[in-house]
């Protein structure tokens, strides 16, 4: 399905359609490879990398999660939003401070 | 019986006799409904992402326990009540 996706897209590309702002080359889950990896809401070094400079959830086409991998992704960024370990919105304290 | 963590962020400017209290406060609350903490963990103070309460610091606590799951609307309402804690996460796992 998601292969299907791109293939897509990238046609669009080619035929001048609308295109997709970014799409690496090589996309894997980063979760399913590595089966070990937890996904957890404290660890924020983790998710840090599946957010935007900006605090923003990185979508998949960004990062080649899969779908079943970006949902706890999601759930466990909101849960280390609530418990401030990451921000809502904006970069770091010590940024805005500076 | 279920295994839950919780989370919690205590007002920076308390002496240690207050976090102590409130610390006992919690266990007490968490063994009286029927649970055990099987662990605590402080991991300090750290800077919060965005300001809670005006404060741009918090202690942060880490607990691992074992409760009933009748007893977790109980603690939520509980520590949403006291006041040395600012902010607090119970998750199940």
């Amino acid at each position: 399905m998601a292969e299907d996706d791109i293939r897509e897209d990238g046609n669009n590309q080619e035929r001048g359609g609308f295109a997709r702002r970014y799409t690496p080359k090589p996309r894997f889950c980063q979760f399913c490879s590595e089966k070990t990896l937890e996904i957890d809401y404290k660890n924020t070094a983790l998710l840090r990398r599946y957010t935007t400079e900006e605090g923003k959830i990185r979508p998949r086409r960004q990062t080649g999660t899969c779908a079943k991998h970006q949902r706890t992704v999601a759930r466990e960024i909101k849960r280390a939003r609530h418990i401030a370990l990451l921000p809502f919105t904006g970069g770091t304290w010590e940024e805005k401070v500076r | 019986m279920h295994n839950y963590e919780l989370v919690f962020i205590v007002h920076p400017d308390l002496d240690e006799e207050a976090i102590n209290q409130a610390l006992d406060k919690i266990k007490d609350w968490i063994t009286k409904s029927g649970g055990s903490v099987v662990s605590v963990d402080n991991w300090g103070k750290k800077h919060l992402s965005y300001e809670i309460q005006k404060q741009n610091e918090g202690v942060y606590y880490f607990f691992k326990a074992s409760m009933p799951t009748t007893a977790v609307a109980e603690l939520e309402r509980n520590l949403t009540i006291l006041e040395p804690v600012m902010r607090h996460l119970i998750v199940a796992k």
